[in-house]
């Protein structure tokens, strides 16, 4: 991939970080990059890719930092972002939240980090876990033992370490599925797609095997159970520890797991379901005057289960004033700042309905800014549920030294991108 | 305050670094270098602290050590000759017994960005090599890169080029691809590392244990390799048939590049292929980052050249979501565009519908644009919507729709009629000259459907004192001349007082020359006006009936998931100009020419097309005239056009020829120097006037040509266009 450099920069363009990596390019050339930036914003003609010359910047915005690659070469543009979404999340995982102030305030480690992940423009170690094995914020002195490289640097297995130990052998495993929905003004749904991931959390001593069981349609055809209730998984794909030749052959999913969190896999799923919690609304505006908002709000999934911490955002003009609301349950208050009321639902029962009724002035004299249609989005999670019926049939942990683990299942629903378009 | 009393700043480090009382406080001495360091990323020089921090990495915090290394490593280029009594602490920690501080030192060291640095590094890095720990090598295979490029031009060192292949075998992944990026660079000037078939075999079963950044990479060398037979050939697919939906879009989509150019002889594996990766791509396409988002489009639209049917059925993923960026937003409808089919278009439509009223112009626009790409296939459903927008009675959406219809117009005659009688019904026109421009164009071309037309353009003439842009007032010029050509009674008047006034009151030159041109036109009589001023009203090469031909998956495979795929055409251009002035006898030129060409207007005995393709700069052009010899030299029979130097560049643009430079105004001795391409060859030209040597050129131009490679038949070609242009000019001037 070879990025020459790769800088950090605030919101203004001022360089907070910046790492040389090749040395072929003059540091100053990113001094170009502002100024190209500013002129293409006013054009509206941003681009994830901004040429000067013979450079390249490929850049994303994280918060209020801008990370920015140079490069010369035509190289795979994929490869170079997912890069620098690594580093986001690796700083991420060091400093809890990505921004000015953090790298500031961290820069040592910045630099530390920027050091080990990539070498003359190559990505190295990038993987957190084994950086903070060997990175740590504290800094060491070599009497007391330096840090030495993590055996994982070496390891055939590349992502446990040996000799892991705990007195308590535990597995935490989270289904979660994540709904995005997009349903047009006519109220007709344009878009529904599950977002599957696996999540462990393993507190597992030695170098465990484990199995894990779905209720997978593919398997239970092979196997000759198609009787029993199964889900179709699409796209499916594993952590870099599943043995993927197994799962090829008899779609078992074995592995050796990493210590502590790691998604195992995720899947996606592109059946039309049932939208969850439907929303009608009507927003009426008379000019001048006032805005009339009527929301119904509807849980589409069965009784047993409720949706928590439902929060509806429902759009109004941005001039909007005094507002007055009246809900059947839950809290409606105004969010002047996202120019949005915004209806909380602590505890949504399947098969219910709910109503918001919410009413604005406007002012007399109109502006002449033609405000953009935004849609109404929807925030909730669903406990011990999952859309797709996925389950976990089984999670047998085989242990060299014969030790005995528990492993936890949990289920959780919750809304991804879910929105509806307004009239 | 880093900016002001900097050198008080300094002076205080230094006092402070060299203080004996702060040196034996581990945790004050620790603090000032970090002092120092957050300074230096400041922007303020510091580099004055050099000798006190050189005194510093002798400390033993491993922190602190890093510390150091980073700022010697930056200012190491200023202070060379300082710089090399650190390199003692270098090679003493060079053999730590950690294997950590080793790699950190050996690391640093290969930094130093300063000459003659390579006979201190050489050492260390053969050692590095060979270091039991895997951190070590990794560090150390990359020094190795890095020290050539300290040394572009020195002989490769052939005992490091075989240790490096040799460590491909290494156990640790890291260092396997280290190895191969090391020798890309090092053997880079001999077509970079080579990949046999054990190489190529070994590196497909170390596959599984790479990261998702090395198996990226691995797949990008593996495209250099050719199995030999068709069994070998899918054995290698097969290997690497489970990468095709990995969980890096970009591991993906190196994979899929791979697939595409190995089995290029198997159609039917490519088609295969690009279905398997159809779901990471569309995921890619609904990936949480919008980069990565963009990047997916990019792709989609790719693979969609050769197989636009592969993603039909997921129209639905290209609606666009309300927070994401314009760029993204186009490429989604971009994509829409070309997924309609007779299922989808409904729903289509009334999506792109939705967004012509958004709040952006520009969105909004380019949405209307969409539809009207639709529309020449469904014009029926577009146009009804297309009227639609126009009620709305917004200035950007109505210009926007008239563009439209233009363009609709124009590939599709037979929707004509339709868009005829809803220009009339329009009432409200639009403001910015672009869309004035096209309605007058449209009012031209079709006045004999419009009825209204003559008024309307009565209105416009009427408002010529207040008109601003040059370029309305010429399409009015045009538009009244043609219309008159087919409702005379009514435009008559109007015509004569256009004319009029643009050739009396006018102070723009160019919109007084249309007047003068078209006076004089009418004034040899109508018919032969008709000649001119008609042409063909719509786009003769029919393209939309054939519809856009699938492309063979050859045309693009090459820069699939490459950089220039996301900037479009501009990268392409960019690189052509690199690899041109880096080789100009290399004949990658062919390749880089565009595909646009034109045949040259004029009838030549032959038939000989030129094209401008990627401009050369100023030191090529200079660089390859000094190199080549004259081939041919020819007295043009006219003299050099009295037009203004735009005019005769414009000229030259239209017949693709590129002027590079010329001698300003009347000089003596006039100068001009050009060049084009033709069918695989640059030509390169000189006209001269008033050169003593060439026999009765005193008047006459005298052209003479070097070429790249040698075509006699495009230079006769050239030559002969040449003349005719600048003979046209003499006659328009004169």
């Amino acid at each position: 991939m070879a990025a020459s450099a790769i800088f950090i920069l605030d919101l203004k363009g001022k360089v907070l970080i910046c790492r040389n990596y090749m040395g072929n390019v003059n540091i100053n050339e990113i001094d170009n990059f502002m100024p190209i930036m500013m002129k293409r914003e006013e054009d509206a003609d941003l681009s994830p890719v901004v040429i000067h010359g013979s450079t390249h910047f490929l850049w994303i915005k994280h918060s209020n930092l801008y990370l920015v690659a140079i490069t010369k070469k035509n190289t795979n543009a994929a490869l170079v972002y997912s890069f620098l979404y690594k580093l986001v999340e690796v700083f991420t995982e060091y400093f809890k939240s990505l921004e000015e102030e953090s790298i500031r305030d961290n820069f040592v480690t910045v630099y530390e980090l920027m050091d080990e992940v990539m070498d003359f423009g190559f990505p190295q170690t990038t993987d957190s876990k084994i950086l903070l094995e060997y990175i740590t914020q504290r800094g060491h002195k070599l009497e007391v033992g330096a840090p030495r490289p993590p055996a994982t640097v070496t390891n055939a297995v590349s992502w446990r370490s040996e000799g892991i130990k705990y007195r308590k052998n535990e597995v935490f495993m989270d289904v979660i599925e994540s709904v995005n929905l997009l349903v047009s003004a006519t109220g007709s749904v344009l878009r529904s797609e599950i977002l599957g991931c696996i999540k462990l959390k393993v507190v597992l001593s030695g170098m465990p095997e484990l199995r894990l069981g779905l209720n997978d349609k593919v398997l239970f055809e092979i196997t000759g159970r198609e009787k029993s209730k199964s889900v179709e998984l699409e796209d499916v794909k594993f952590h870099q520890c599943v043995r993927l030749s197994r799962f090829e052959n008899d779609r078992t999913i074995s592995f050796i797991p990493p210590d502590g969190e790691s998604e195992l896999m995720s899947y996606r799923l592109n059946t039309t379901v049932k939208p969850l919690i439907w929303i009608e609304s009507v927003i009426e505006k008379f000019s001048h005057s006032r805005v009339e908002i009527k929301v119904k709000a509807r849980s589409q999934f069965k009784s047993r289960s409720t949706a928590n911490n439902v929060s509806i955002l429902v759009p109004v003009p941005s001039d909007a004033d005094s507002p007055k609301f009246k809900t059947t349950t839950g809290q409606a208050k105004w969010v002047p700042e996202k120019s949005a009321v915004e209806w909380n639902i602590k505890s949504f029962p399947g098969g219910k309905e709910f109503m918001m009724r919410a009413h604005f002035g406007l002012p007399s004299v109109e502006s002449d800014v033609l405000e953009a249609k935004r849609p109404i989005t929807v925030k909730f999670e669903i406990p011990y549920f999952t859309v797709s019926g996925i389950q976990v049939r089984y999670l047998k942990i085989i242990a060299k030294s014969g030790y005995q683990a528990l492993p936890w299942v949990r289920y959780i629903t919750q809304s991804g991108d879910y929105q509806l378009r307004t009239n | 305050m880093p900016y002001f009393g900097s050198e008080e700043t300094v002076k205080e480090l230094k006092r402070a670094l060299s203080n004996p009382n702060v040196q034996a406080d581990r945790l004050r001495y620790k603090n000032y270098i970090t002092k120092v360091i957050r300074y230096m990323t400041q922007g303020l020089d510091v580099s004055a602290l050099f000798m006190d921090m050189v005194k510093a990495s002798a400390k033993v915090d491993i922190v602190q050590k890093k510390l150091v290394y980073l700022y010697m490593c930056t200012y190491a280029s200023d202070k060379p000759d300082l710089a090399l009594l650190a390199i003692n602490t270098f090679r003493k920690d060079c053999a730590d017994p950690n294997p950590m501080v080793r790699g950190l030192a050996l690391r640093n060291m290969c930094n130093f960005r300063m000459p003659g640095m390579t006979e201190y590094i050489e050492q260390p890095i053969v050692a590095g090599l060979r270091d039991k720990a895997s951190y070590v090598r990794r560090v150390a295979v990359l020094g190795c890169a890095k020290m050539h490029s300290l040394q572009p031009n020195t002989e490769i060192d052939g005992i490091i080029v075989n240790e490096l292949y040799a460590l491909l075998r290494d156990p640790d992944p890291v260092v396997v691809v280290n190895c191969l990026r090391a020798l890309e660079e090092i053997l880079k000037d001999e077509g970079g590392v080579v990949i046999n078939k054990p190489i190529a075999h070994h590196l497909l079963n170390r596959m599984k244990d790479l990261d998702s950044w090395a198996q990226s990479e691995v797949l990008t060398f593996l495209l250099r390799y050719h199995p030999r037979s068709d069994d070998e050939l899918f054995d290698v697919l097969s290997l690497l048939h489970a990468f095709l939906q990995s969980a890096h879009a970009h591991v993906a989509v190196a994979t899929l590049r791979l697939f595409l150019h190995l089995a290029s002889a198997h159609p039917a594996v490519q088609a295969d292929a690009l279905l398997c990766t159809s779901a990471p791509l569309l995921a890619t396409c609904g990936a949480a980052s919008r980069e990565l988002r963009f990047t997916g489009l990019c792709h989609v639209q790719q693979v969609m050249r050769s197989q636009p049917g592969l993603f039909g059925t997921h129209y639905k993923c290209f609606f666009c979501g309300y927070s994401e960026p314009t760029y993204i937003k186009f490429r989604k409808m971009e994509i829409l565009v070309e997924l309609v089919n007779d299922e989808n278009v409904a729903l289509v439509l009334e999506e792109l519908r939705s967004y012509c009223t958004d709040v952006s112009p520009e969105l909004a626009q380019a949405a209307i644009a969409a539809i009207g790409r639709i529309a020449r296939t469904y014009s029926e459903k577009c146009l009804d919507i297309l009227t639609g927008l126009l009620a709305l009675k917004q200035d950007h959406i109505t210009s926007a729709v008239i563009q439209t219809f233009r363009d609709l117009v124009w590939f599709c005659p037979q929707s004509t009629a339709a868009v005829c009688q809803t220009v009339e019904a329009c009432v409200d026109s639009p403001q910015d000259s672009e869309g004035k421009q096209t309605l007058l164009w449209l009012l031209g071309e079709h006045g004999e459907q419009i009825s209204s037309a003559p008024y309307v353009m009565e209105g416009y003439i009427d408002g010529l004192k207040t008109e601003l842009s040059s370029a309305v007032k010429m399409e009015l010029l045009t538009t009244a001349v043609k219309t008159f050509l087919c409702r005379p009674a009514e435009t008559q008047d109007m015509l004569g007082r256009l004319l009029h006034y643009c050739i009396e009151e006018e102070s723009d030159v160019c919109v007084r020359d249309r007047a003068l041109l078209y006076y004089r036109l009418l004034q040899r009589g109508v018919e032969e006006t008709r000649k001119v001023v008609t042409g063909p009203k719509s786009d003769p090469s029919m393209s939309v009936l054939t519809g856009r031909q699938e492309e063979p998956i050859s045309q693009w495979a090459s820069t699939f998931n490459t950089l220039g795929l996301l900037s479009g055409r501009d990268l392409c251009l960019q690189t052509a100009v690199i690899s041109a002035a880096d080789q100009p006898s290399n004949s990658t030129g062919k390749e880089l020419l565009p595909d646009v060409t034109l045949s040259s207007p004029n009838d030549t005995e032959e038939e000989i097309s030129l094209s401008l393709g990627p401009p050369l700069s100023h030191e090529t052009f200079e660089k390859m005239w000094l190199d080549l010899e004259i081939l041919h030299r020819q007295t043009l029979g006219s003299p050099r056009p009295r037009t203004a130097p735009d005019t005769l560049q414009a000229a030259l643009q239209l017949v693709k020829i590129q002027t590079l430079a010329f001698t300003p105004g009347d000089t003596v001795l006039w100068k001009a120097y050009i060049y084009t391409r033709s069918t695989g060859t640059l030509i390169l030209a000189e006209l001269l006037q008033g050169d003593p040597q060439a026999p009765g050129s005193d008047e006459s131009l005298v052209v003479s040509v070097k070429q790249q490679p040698v075509n006699q038949h495009a230079i006769r070609g050239f030559a002969s266009i040449l003349k005719s242009v600048l003979q046209t000019l003499n006659v328009d001037s004169s």
